[in-house]
């Protein structure tokens, strides 16, 4: 054997085969070497991934803040559950035969419905909704039914629900889908798909009301869809993916729902007011005028926001969209009107503190006005005039000429600084959103917005006496919003305080400033505004349509034009003969001092022609059923309440 | 003496071609080895089968191919290795028939005629012809002896080595066509081949790698594409890789637990059971636990080289290091691409993938190991005598 030819090759067969051992040894350590780098450097880095990989937080949606009314037993705004059918095609043999019997019992497309469980046959634990909220009776019937339905069952959701309609719709606001820029601002409180609040107090308090969403952390496999279903509890929970994998949960974050708002609103109140605008286009504002809460502020045209959360309401939704009649806009806050003769209380206020004017100071009223002899004639709104005026006269007849001569005195600076006190032409500082905050005119406003336009010509810009002449009966380019006018009548209800209206009642008591007006002064106004409406005998007063039996009440009519007066001589003196866009804004402005608690109204009705006849009703009825209906229960109430307290 | 002379009786009287105490002589640290890495293969089978279903789970499975392998295994070691390689062109024969059997009746998975049935079983003709290609290079080397120095006897192994690689390639199965290769230099070189030869036959087939490229299929251009850059497609054709990655790294030093990997079992791996078995070794053990497994391979191939350096002949060395060479493929192979160092293609780990024949072949492969060395004890006795 020794011999052997093979055994003269092994010397350098050794060194082949120790050159293939260190190959191996080699080859080792780079595999090694790799893992050290996987594993350990960058080892933290891969594991996050992983974690990535593995858990799924599925989001569980906060209950939102409820919405109470002025007092907490009445919801504005809640939250219920909305009850979907769903369908899994994997607990089910026969998906045509369930199909044909939904179809029997909840009225849906069967062919549309089996499509799309033909569309998830590869992951047959995926949730198909059948029907969305459905009602109560429909459930009813399902569940008589489920032996025949298997695969069918219910999953619950929060939906936000408006109690009382389009009633307070524009105040109480809508929920939409979070938009793309809105989502930028917002992360990481907001996601893809979140609801926020739209309008009103859902929009303003939206950060209260929204509560922090909780979160289902699940270990989900590589793909696959977790399904979120509720116990009877409403509870969610995930069992198995959209392949009918089990799924484990990781931790649960539980959601914090959403704090409650409460309302100064009286919403029995805020409904009789747009039940009185009804068929028109107006607003009412009621304030307590001690305070400043806003207890009602009607708008109509309304809408119901809870079109907006609702399936099947897509038609009613873009109707409020896009009505042009812009139901989804408050006109008690949300837009200017020219104040017209409301205008001219804060005028006398601003002359008596000014000292310009006495209470018997008279002014002579010809039916007409001249700054010179050869100037322009401003008419009064009764052509035939009203004669030698004092203070109350001018204010309960609304003679124009004793207010242009105190105009003039005054001058356009102290008007503007008086009107800015009494909170028109500035933001009241409601708590609501996209407040307008109307506009009073001064010289620099005009210099402003005109001299862009006419740099040389500056008899475009300049301020003249004719402007003030204009702007003391509130015409011109004056614009206040009713919420204004309601705060400017407050003043004289409440002492000469200037009252920050709020609806949420944590706001609240005490938002009004110091008097800014002597008690004179609001006692000389306010005879002016009580002769107004309880002079009946002749010449009568403009505002005798808001009297309420037994109760004190003042009022001012204003009536504010939309066309020069030369446009409407045409028509003759019948308002059903002029059109509809071409009728003056009727105006009034109310205010109860003496009563408990004390208010103020506004009324406005969009081309309602004259405030006598189309807003002094309108407020007569508010004030009465505030006091005479309302009273007594609200003061019930409070007996009951003092009573417990006790 | 007596014992001596009994064995000297044993060799040169009574030794027959088969004798299963062969069994009882063969090494044991190499036994040990592969034992231990048979249970480790098992139990990461077992922790596997809880996200890779099967009616039969696979690490059961896995038993009977042990049982099977082993089987075969013991068959290789009792038989005297020189009359298996003398029987080598038959087997190697037989593949050929065989892999042209599938060319023509193979069963399609996945893309690839690889299987043959017979009956309720299947199995891959090519796994075997890896052994048998070791079978035979070792008889061609043995007859032509020092011939192989000359250039028509060196190329002849290579068309030894070029059918089977053909009809393998034609499957398509890539990593087996590949493996082909080293085998046949690791045992050119063994053998005791020119090295220039070898050299020059290495500098052509990298001139030729540019030509190779064009008979690629798209999906395994793709496949090298990916490797490059597989963040680029994360979701989609990178997936696998950036998974793998994302598997082995999470792993950490000490793993997430047996049984406790997410990776794998929430199937963001796929092929966890087979060809991606290591990744799932280094997410549930960690970094320490891929050390082991790493170790205990080195320790067996480098066991397998010293058994195969002790063969008295240059047959029975060729042979233990052949085996050795298909081992240390698929082990470096396999562990190479699991951790993102070559592109993905299909090449399952021995003793720990699933996969019926190749088990059995790794098996085969241990038994061929044991097999070279089961003499050696005689000749030194002999020497000694």
């Amino acid at each position: 054997m020794l011999d052997h030819p093979e055994k003269q090759r092994y010397p350098e067969f050794h060194k082949r085969v120790r050159l293939l051992g260190i190959a191996l040894f080699v080859a080792l350590c780079i595999l090694a070497g790799r893992l050290w780098q996987l594993q350990i450097v960058d080892g933290e880095h891969y594991t996050q991934q992983a974690e990535r990989n593995r858990l799924r937080p599925q989001v569980l949606e906060a209950p939102r803040g409820m919405i109470f009314g002025r007092d907490s037993s009445i919801v504005l705004a809640d939250n219920r559950a909305a009850t979907d059918l769903m369908f899994i095609s994997a607990e089910s043999e026969d998906p045509e035969a369930v199909a044909e019997r939904l179809a029997e019992l909840v009225d849906i497309d069967p062919q549309a419905f089996l499509e799309q469980v033909h569309e998830h046959r590869r992951q047959p634990y995926t949730q198909i909704p059948v029907k969305r909220d459905i009602s109560r009776t429909a459930l009813t019937r399902v569940e008589e039914h489920s032996f025949a339905l298997p695969g069918v069952f219910t999953v619950v959701r929060p939906q936000r629900r408006y109690l009382y309609g389009s009633t307070g719709g524009q105040l109480l606001g809508y929920l939409g889908e979070i938009g793309p820029e809105e989502l930028q601002r917002m992360r990481p409180t907001y996601k893809m798909g979140d609801r926020i609040g739209r309008g009103g107090v859902e929009q303003y308090y939206e950060s209260r009301l929204h509560g922090t969403d909780g979160q289902l952390l699940m270990n989900v496999y590589a793909s696959g869809v977790p399904q979120v279903r509720t116990d009877a509890y409403g509870r969610p929970y995930i069992e198995t993916d959209s392949f009918g994998r089990r799924l484990r949960e990781e931790t649960q974050y539980p959601p914090e729902s959403g704090e409650s708002v409460h309302l100064t609103l009286d919403i029995e109140l805020q409904a009789f007011a747009e039940g009185l605008l009804e068929g028109e286009r107006g607003a009412i504002v009621v304030l307590n005028a001690e305070t400043g809460e806003v207890l009602a502020m009607a708008s109509q045209p309304t809408y119901d926001p809870g079109v907006f959360v609702k399936h099947g309401e897509d038609e009613a939704r873009r109707e409020a969209l896009t009505d042009s009649d812009e139901p989804m806009k408050n006109r008690g806050y949300q837009d200017a009107y020219p104040p017209g003769s409301i205008f001219k209380l804060a005028m006398a206020a601003a002359a008596l503190e000014e000292g310009l004017v006495s209470r018997q100071t008279r002014y002579f009223c010809p039916g007409h006005f001249q700054i010179s002899n050869r100037g322009r004639r401003w008419r009064c709104w009764r052509r035939s005039g009203h004669g030698h005026v004092e203070m109350n006269e001018a204010l309960a007849h609304s003679c124009d000429v004793y207010f242009y001569n105190i105009g003039l005195e005054l001058g356009v600076d102290r008007i503007h600084e008086w009107m800015t006190r009494f909170g028109l032409g500035v933001s009241t500082g409601i708590d609501l959103p996209r407040e307008e905050t109307g506009l009073i005119p001064s010289r620099e406003w005009k210099r402003e917005t005109r001299q862009p336009h006419y740099p040389n010509e500056p008899w475009e810009w300049n301020w003249y006496d004719g402007d003030t002449v204009n702007l003391s009966i509130g015409q011109g380019a004056a614009g206040t919003t009713p919420l204004q006018a309601a705060v400017m009548t407050a003043a004289f209800m409440n002492g000469g305080r200037r009252v920050y209206p709020f609806i949420n009642q944590e706001l609240g008591p005490a938002r009004v400033s110091e008097p800014f007006l002597r008690p004179e002064t609001v006692e000389a106004v306010w005879n002016g505004m009580f002769m107004c409406v309880e002079k009946t005998d002749y010449p009568s007063g403009t505002g005798i349509r808001a009297q309420v039996e037994g109760l004190a009440v003042g009022g001012k009519t204003g009536t504010s034009q939309n066309v020069g007066l030369h446009h409407l001589e045409q028509y003759g003196d019948n308002v059903e003969d002029i059109p509809y866009h071409m009728r003056h804004h009727a105006w009034f402005v109310a205010g109860v001092p003496d009563e408990d608690p004390p208010i103020a109204v506004s009324v406005l009705v969009e081309h309602g022609h004259a405030g006598s006849r189309a807003a002094a009703p309108l407020a007569r009825e508010v004030v009465d059923y505030f006091y005479t209906y309302r009273a007594p229960s609200e003061s019930l109430l409070m007996a009951k309440r003092e009573a417990e307290d006790e | 003496m007596i014992s001596a002379t009994h064995d000297i009786d044993i060799m040169d009287a009574h030794i027959g071609v088969f004798d299963y105490r062969n069994l009882f002589r063969a090494d044991r640290v190499l036994i040990v080895l592969a034992l231990a890495l048979v249970v480790i293969g098992l139990l990461t089978l077992y922790s596997a089968s809880r996200s890779a279903y099967s009616e039969i789970p696979y690490y059961v499975k896995q038993m009977v191919f042990f049982v099977a392998g082993a089987g075969l295994a013991a068959l290789i070691v009792s038989f005297d290795y020189r009359f298996l390689i003398s029987f080598a062109p038959f087997f190697y024969v037989l593949c050929l028939v065989l892999l042209l059997l599938v060319e023509f009746f193979g069963i399609t998975v996945k893309g690839g005629q690889r299987w043959l049935g017979v009956g309720p079983l299947t199995f891959q003709p090519s796994e075997f012809t890896k052994l048998a290609l070791v079978y035979m290079l070792a008889w061609y080397f043995h007859t032509i002896q020092h011939r192989i120095r000359y250039l028509p006897f060196f190329l002849l192994a290579f068309v030894i080595t070029g059918i089977p690689m053909v009809l393998i390639l034609r499957q398509p199965n890539l990593g087996t066509a590949g493996l082909l290769a080293p085998v046949l230099f690791v045992m050119l070189y063994m053998a005791g081949c020119k090295r220039w030869h070898l050299v020059a036959v290495v500098v052509a087939g990298l001139a030729a790698i540019p030509v190779a490229w064009t008979q690629l299929e798209d999906y395994q251009k793709e496949r090298v594409r990916t490797f490059g850059n597989p963040a680029a497609d994360a979701r989609g054709k990178g997936w696998q890789t950036v998974q793998t990655m994302i598997t082995v790294g999470s792993g950490g030093m000490w793993g997430k637990g047996f049984r406790e990997g997410t990776q794998t079992h929430l199937s963001f791996l796929p092929e966890h059971h087979t060809d991606f078995i290591f990744a799932l070794v280094a997410e549930e053990m960690g970094f320490q636990g891929a050390v082991v497994v790493l170790a205990l391979f080195g320790a067996l191939l480098w066991r397998g080289i010293v058994l195969a350096r002790g063969s008295p002949e240059l047959q029975g060395t060729l042979v233990g290091v052949g085996a050795v060479t298909i081992l240390a493929f698929h082990v470096f192979v396999n562990i190479a691409i699991t951790i993102g160092l070559m592109p993905v293609t299909g090449i399952p780990l021995p003793f720990l993938s699933y996969g019926g024949t190749f088990y059995v072949t790794t098996m085969m492969c241990v038994g061929a190991m044991l097999s070279v060395d089961v003499r050696r004890g005689m000749f030194s006795e002999t020497d000694g005598a």
